[in-house]
């Protein structure tokens, strides 16, 4: 009897498990922001880059954090550089193309995303640099490597699994190893669908 | 997957240039209207309903009324007189079919004055989530039987682009602007009509994530057998999500 109730609590148990991700999920109010309300040391550290195109500056709220993020173009190439509620430098964020990954780093990052997506579809590739306010600066001003920064790759990816299709956003190592994964939750659509 | 790649080159179109060329076709259209061009001008006020459901199921209902403050011929005799047209009453059922793609089906009843009007509606959306907008293609038919008048059946496709006034995307207190633009092909009698509908509106997203819009729909149809008519319509939305 014990046995028989055991073997029928492992069935219920394996069937009712769920090729779902475990993943968080993603949830980031933007809102716009006047130059005169950015950090002053935000604003410096931008303002040396000498940029010819415009500067377009946010403020980010997330569940448990706000950030001012500036996004902008140089060399042909989308730039998001955050920085917290007091203008020190968080990171820096380039758009890149998937196939410039390495390529050992992108086949360890398309293991990952198997192991999750029944079939997956790469949306958006960037690279993230954090480290100290000089070495990112140096970064941007040179776009030569420096050893002392942090790379990491945030991936942007469609995701099919058994039961539905998700946005997810993933952040790997430089070597391609998983760090977080979050859901992203659509904003609602109905005013444009009926 | 087929369609996403069919409408790359909407993606393509700059937004800011796409709102430029529609208001300029709108005030064209507007002005363009002969001396012989009849028209209605009245309220179209709606509140629109919608509560997900399990498994990527969502229903959505929705009241709209009709009411006429003005008609008459342009450069010719006015007639102001409040007329309360109809009330629609519409319950559609959506599932999701894929990251941004929805297909519903559902059911519309019209109360116009005497007459009863029975509506069935397929439609399929898909949005497109871009840089700095949103971008919603909605392809639908429905067919119309009333005992009061002959069947008519309509095939509609409308694209809605959304682009949020504070920021990249529409958040809890902003405001935002809205385009849609329709096109409407409609038989009965085996008589063909195009109807094409304008409706710029400027939405405000409440804390609760319900909407409310405001605009001008303006829609023309008859021209392509020269007895064109025009109307505007006062739009009002309020979205509420359950």
């Amino acid at each position: 009897m014990v046995k028989y109730i055991i073997v029928t609590l492992s069935f219920l148990i394996i069937v009712s498990y769920s090729n779902d991700i475990l993943a968080q999920e993603k949830y980031e109010k933007e809102s716009r922001i006047k130059q005169s309300d950015v950090p002053p040391n935000a604003f410096k550290f931008i303002d040396s880059l000498s940029l010819k195109n415009k500067v377009k500056w946010y403020l980010e709220e997330g569940i448990e954090r706000k950030s001012v993020e500036a996004k902008f173009i140089r060399n042909g190439k989308r730039h998001s550089v955050e920085f917290d509620t007091l203008g020190t430098i968080e990171d820096v964020e380039i758009e890149m193309e998937w196939e410039d990954i390495q390529a050992s780093t992108k086949n360890s990052i398309s293991t990952s995303l198997k192991e999750d997506c029944e079939k997956y579809k790469i949306i958006k590739t960037q690279i993230q640099y954090t480290g100290n306010q000089s070495s990112l600066l140096l970064k941007l001003l040179s776009g030569q490597p420096t050893e002392i920064l942090t790379v990491k790759y945030e991936i942007k990816v469609r995701c099919r699994s058994k039961k539905n299709t998700d946005l997810f956003e993933y952040l790997f190592t430089d070597k391609g190893q998983l760090i977080l994964a979050s859901r992203i939750l659509f904003k609602s659509s109905n005013h444009l669908e009926y | 997957m087929l369609l996403e790649y069919y409408l790359n080159p909407v993606i393509i179109l700059n937004i800011n240039k796409l709102h430029h060329v529609l208001f300029i076709v709108y005030i064209l259209f507007i002005n363009c209207a002969s001396s012989q061009s009849t028209y209605k001008f009245g309220m179209l006020p709606s509140i629109n309903l919608n509560s997900k459901l399990e498994n990527d199921w969502s229903l959505n209902t929705k009241v709209e009324s009709r009411q006429l403050l003005q008609t008459g011929v342009f450069k010719g005799n006015t007639e102001k007189e409040f007329d309360y047209l109809l009330t629609d009453l519409s319950m559609i059922a959506a599932k999701k079919v894929g990251l941004n793609s929805r297909v519903t089906g559902g059911y519309l009843i019209r109360f116009e004055k005497e007459k009863l009007f029975h509506r069935f509606i397929q439609q399929y959306t898909m949005v497109q989530r871009l840089e700095a907008f949103r971008l919603a293609h909605r392809f639908s038919s429905d067919q119309t039987f009333s005992s009061e008048e002959n069947p008519s059946f309509r095939l509609r496709y409308r694209i809605t682009s959304e682009v949020a006034l504070n920021g990249a995307s529409v958040d809890p207190g902003e405001f935002y602007f809205k385009f849609n633009n329709e096109y409407l092909n409609a038989w009965q009698d085996s008589v063909y009509d195009l109807e094409i509908r304008l409706v710029p509106l400027l939405g405000y997203n409440l804390i609760n994530n319900n909407k409310i819009e405001m605009g001008l729909d303006y829609r023309i149809n008859s021209f392509l057998n020269n007895n064109t008519e025009h109307s505007f319509w006062m739009n009002l939305n309020w979205f509420i999500e359950l």
